[in-house]
């Protein structure tokens, strides 16, 4: 990288911090919420740091919450939709590393699921599942957001900047495609691989909509849910639902904090493995 | 592989035909879990409840549940996307046993035969009978002659106002017509900058409408005739225009909380709400115990009416335990229901006989006791969401954004017509 | 020496799943743009009729329509740059600084992206907020002497407000993608540059951004397509008001589909909206080629 001398990196780091602090208030602002009264929250002076330190809202929360059935739930529903993460990085290098009849049509047509609303396909999806009768099961809840276009696309654009050269050493060797892709392809794409995984795990970890649309029974709803469930009529309880979202976002941290790692590593294509 | 792909997208498309005729068909289809009950005896009622129906009404079915031996699988569905549910209930046609149903849905969940016919069971339950509840929510069970739910809690509105404040401008009761409140509101409004009287609410879609019928306005006659930009309609708009345009209340949505508005200087030290946000003001404008209180809408020209809201309970048209159901309703509804639904949830009971429970003989509670006498719910006609919607722009094009209040109006009143024709 | 078969067996699955959950869903809206589907057409399919182009027509003179059509365009020509150019210095900086305290400031961007929507609104209508004596914002402007302004309320501001909140939001994804491309581009390049002589300046302008390439491309066109269905920032801070001034054509459609039920109109003006992205989309894979040509 750039070799930057102690004295840029400072300034650097200062107009980092000064942004950086403006953007992360509202993040703050959750978490600290979550220890404050509901009476404080709007009350006229505001205050970043509580008055009064409170855990009440944490203890209302996991007395009101079914939240163990939820907690499983959630993560249920987050492993699986890893299984997505796969479909997408294989779709991505095929898109990236062949040429076939149809790509360009096909590859399109991948793109322009990316632009139809969402609400608009909720109705239909919806009656399909009902058809094949996937209500009321873990499946249903899933399928309908497993692979997505974004993805399939981060990974072609990715798997476009390796160059051809790793794939075809391998193939000289004998190895099948299937090899050439995971002891090849997906090792190289970790800084992408680590991107996607945040972005899917948040994905599952907060999926809302297909739980409670597909679920007839309470059985099958996530922390969302319950955390929406929170919110009244005409009025709603802020320090409950911030609790509630501070509690949610510490799993999103630790995988940030841990995947941040691999897209730090990167891969060294001087080296020519 | 040519011919593989070409094999997917058939079995796609006959996916998506099979799924398109089977919703078609799938009103005489059996309902899945409803259905797993033997002949004549149910385990198992399914009930959907909005907002958090474990907190809310558990108790309400463990006793029921006690004395029947009848399971209640409860589900609870968020305010916020209770409508999007309800919706995909109406599409694949399978919905729950017992449905709490906001009084605005009725029309148009009733219009898509969404909603099953309880009208025998109105009228032989002696429990369930019309005369049992307050008017203003049975009207909203009522569509064309038959009853399509029977009303759980109720709502309407009062004049929320700061003792004293108002003491200070001469009106220690509060106002009790539209002169006094103008003229109170003038008063407080020159309290200082930032300061005013009166919240006139922009996005509240029925707050034009409520003065309107004070001012005698139909809205709507029974002929289907929008009365819009009548001259009753036209004054009342006029009449909260001064409001805005004389500085008496904020122009603009002030981006607060109750508590910031209404509490410590008393911003806007009056304003038109339902029962809900008196435990707003206990629990978190604390700063203002003593200081506020609650009254009967000021008198209009012709009365003081105010808007009924609340929600009823129904029967989903696919439910094959109707029966079973509407004897979940009566429990539900019975006076030892509605008041532990009361503990949990300040929501106010629709059936009058209730109101002789002591939690309802305080002073504060006793005021929507007496302006449920004088109120009434929206047109229940399924066009209503749309017309609400045409409001609120209206409304507001008049009251910020100088839009000429008769011209608007006559606008307003000829799209409204044209959705009900 | 490549499989002809292998390709298809690769995006086979990912295909199928996006043909029943996505392009079925794209036909069905468009067959039910050409009908009156309302609530109770949803229910009784006999209710609903075949009115041919009626939605159209009556949609592209429907002011509201317009007006969310032109906002929305306003949204991506304000939005998508300040993104673009806001989340690839942020990641080229952190590169720069490479340590741990760099390296948390990626944690630091991206939060915006995992904080609570309800918290998002919460604390943004109070910056907001047009009383000099409480909004965040307005407080700063006074002390020079500015203001107060009327972020939410003031009809030509509202929109740059929810701009603002917008591209605070969208800056921490992007900063990610190009901070993993960041990590392809090989030392080796820098070395050389930096044997040629080349500055701090010069080795960014020539290396980093040229190889930031692909990235850019990616996150140009996803950015454009999010944006063109803007939605969320409208929807829990302003609900498009006030005078429509911040309405967008996601909130139209979903106001009419699913707050009025009027399924038929909402589907006429979503695929309007499909059609749009997907000019503007091809529009740039054809830059893209001429680019690389």
């Amino acid at each position: 990288m750039i070799n930057v001398d102690k004295k840029t990196k400072l300034v650097i780091g200062i107009v980092l911090a000064v942004w950086g602090a403006m953007t992360i208030v509202p993040f703050f602002w959750m978490i600290l919420a979550a220890f404050k009264t509901n009476a404080e929250i709007v009350a006229v002076d505001q205050n970043l740091l509580p008055e009064q330190w409170t855990f009440e809202n944490f203890s209302i929360l996991f007395e009101r919450l079914n939240f163990d059935v939820y907690f499983i739930n959630t993560v249920i529903i987050t492993v699986l939709s890893f299984i997505g993460l796969f479909l997408n990085a294989m779709a991505g290098f095929a898109f990236a590393h062949y040429d076939f009849k149809g790509k360009e049509f096909l590859f399109l047509m991948v793109l322009a699921t990316m632009m139809i609303p969402g609400q608009v396909t909720m109705i239909p999806v919806y009656l399909i599942l009902n058809q094949i009768g996937l209500t009321n099961t873990y499946l249903g809840i899933v399928l309908p957001s497993l692979t997505s276009a974004f993805g399939i696309f981060l990974f072609r654009q990715f798997f476009s900047s390796i160059s051809e050269e790793f794939f075809e050493a391998a193939r000289l060797d004998g190895a099948s495609e299937f090899y050439v892709f995971f002891r090849v392809a997906l090792p190289l794409s970790t800084p992408i691989l680590a991107v996607q995984g945040i972005l899917t795990f948040i994905g599952g970890w907060n999926s809302f909509l297909w739980p409670l649309i597909i679920a007839n029974d309470q059985r099958y709803y996530t922390l969302s849910v319950g955390l929406q469930l929170l919110q009244g009529q005409h009025a709603s309880n802020h320090a409950l639902q911030m609790a509630g979202a501070a509690f949610m976002v510490i799993p999103i941290l630790i995988i940030f904090i841990a995947l941040q790692k691999y897209i730090l590593t990167g891969f060294d294509i001087s080296g020519g493995k | 592989m040519n011919s593989k792909f070409s094999k997917l997208l058939k079995g796609s498309a006959m996916l998506a035909t099979l799924s398109l005729l089977g919703a078609c068909g799938s009103d005489d289809a059996d309902t899945g879990e409803n259905s797993e009950g033997t002949e004549g005896s149910v385990d198992e009622l399914s009930v959907w409840i909005m907002g958090d129906g474990n907190e809310q009404a558990q108790g309400i079915f463990d006793a029921y549940t006690e004395e029947t031996g009848i399971d209640i699988n409860l589900q609870s569905i968020p305010w916020s996307s209770a409508h999007d549910r309800l919706l995909t209930a109406v599409a694949s046609g399978e919905g729950p046993d017992v449905v709490q149903m906001g009084s605005s849905y009725m029309a148009e969940f009733t219009d898509a035969g969404a909603l099953a016919d309880l009208t025998e069971y109105v009228e032989s339950n002696d429990a369930l009978s019309a005369d049992k509840f307050y008017e203003g929510n049975i009207n909203t069970t009522e569509i064309d002659g038959s009853y399509y739910g029977i009303p759980w809690y109720t709502e309407t509105r009062a004049l929320y106002y700061r003792t004293d404040l108002l003491e200070e401008v001469g009106y220690p009761e509060g106002p009790s017509t539209w002169e006094e409140l103008y003229d109170a509101s003038m008063q407080l409004s020159e309290r200082g900058e930032d300061m005013y009287g009166f919240d006139i609410n922009f996005q509240e879609q029925t707050f034009g409408f409520m003065f309107a019928r004070q001012n005698g306005s139909e809205l709507i006659t029974e002929d289907g005739e929008a009365v819009l930009n009548e001259p009753e309609f036209v004054e009342a708009i006029e009449y909260l225009k001064q409001f805005t345009d004389n500085g008496a209340s904020p122009s603009q949505d002030l981006g607060l909380e109750l508590s910031q508005t209404f509490g410590g200087d008393g911003v806007v030290p009056m304003f038109i709400s339902g029962p809900w946000s008196m435990t707003n003001i206990n629990n978190e404008t604390t700063d203002i115990e003593g200081k506020w209180s609650v009254r009967t809408l000021p008198e209009g020209p012709e009365n003081n009416m105010s808007n009924t809201g609340g929600a009823n309970l129904s029967v989903w048209s696919s439910s094959e335990n109707v029966e079973e159901a509407v004897d979940l309703i009566e429990h539900m509804t019975s006076t030892e229901s509605l008041l532990t639904y009361y503990e949990n949830t300040s929501s106010l009971p629709a059936r009058m006989e209730t109101w002789e429970e002591e939690p309802f003989q305080d002073e504060l509670i006793q005021v929507f006791g007496e302006q449920l006498e004088s109120s009434e719910h929206m047109p229940v006609i399924e066009e209503w969401a749309s017309i609400s919607q045409s409001y609120l722009s209206t409304f507001e094009s008049i009251m910020i954004g100088g839009a000429d209040t008769q011209e608007a109006l006559d606008n307003f009143n000829a799209e409204v017509q044209s959705m009900l024709d | 020496m490549k499989s002809k078969k292998a390709p298809y067996f690769f995006i086979a699955p990912a295909l199928f799943l996006l043909l029943v959950f996505s392009i079925i869903p794209i036909f069905l809206a468009l067959f039910i743009s050409f009908t009156d589907m309302s609530l109770a057409g949803l229910a009784d399919y006999s209710r609903v009729s075949f009115i041919g182009m009626e939605n159209y027509s009556t949609i592209i003179n429907d002011q509201v329509f317009i007006k969310s059509i032109q906002n929305t365009l306003f949204y991506v020509v304000f939005g998508v740059p300040l993104v673009i150019l806001f989340s690839m210095t942020i990641a080229i900086l952190i590169k720069l600084g490479d340590n741990k305290f760099f390296s948390m400031m990626r944690v630091v961007f991206y939060s915006p992206s995992i904080t609570n929507i309800v918290a998002v609104a919460l604390v943004w209508t109070f910056l907001f907020n047009p009383s000099q004596h409480i909004g965040l914002l307005n407080q700063f402007l006074a002390w020079f002497g500015v203001g107060p302004v009327g972020w939410l309320t003031d009809t030509d501001i509202s929109k740059i407000s929810l701009g603002i909140l917008a591209v605070w939001r969208a800056i921490g994804i992007n900063m990610l993608i190009f901070s993993a491309a960041l990590q392809s581009i090989p030392d080796s390049m820098y070395e050389a540059a930096e044997l040629d002589g080349a500055n701090r300046w010069q080795q960014i302008w020539r290396i980093t951004i040229p190889q930031l390439k692909f990235s850019t491309f990616f996150v140009v066109v996803t950015t454009i397509i999010g944006w063109l269905q803007f939605f969320e920032e409208p929807f829990v801070m302003t609900d498009g008001g006030p005078l429509n001034s911040t309405i967008s054509v996601a909130l139209f459609i979903y106001r009419n589909g699913f707050q009025l039920n009027n399924f038929g109109y909402a589907a006429a003006g979503s695929l309007l909206l499909f059609i749009a992205i997907i000019i503007a989309t091809l529009v740039q894979f054809r830059i893209q080629k001429i680019d690389n040509k």
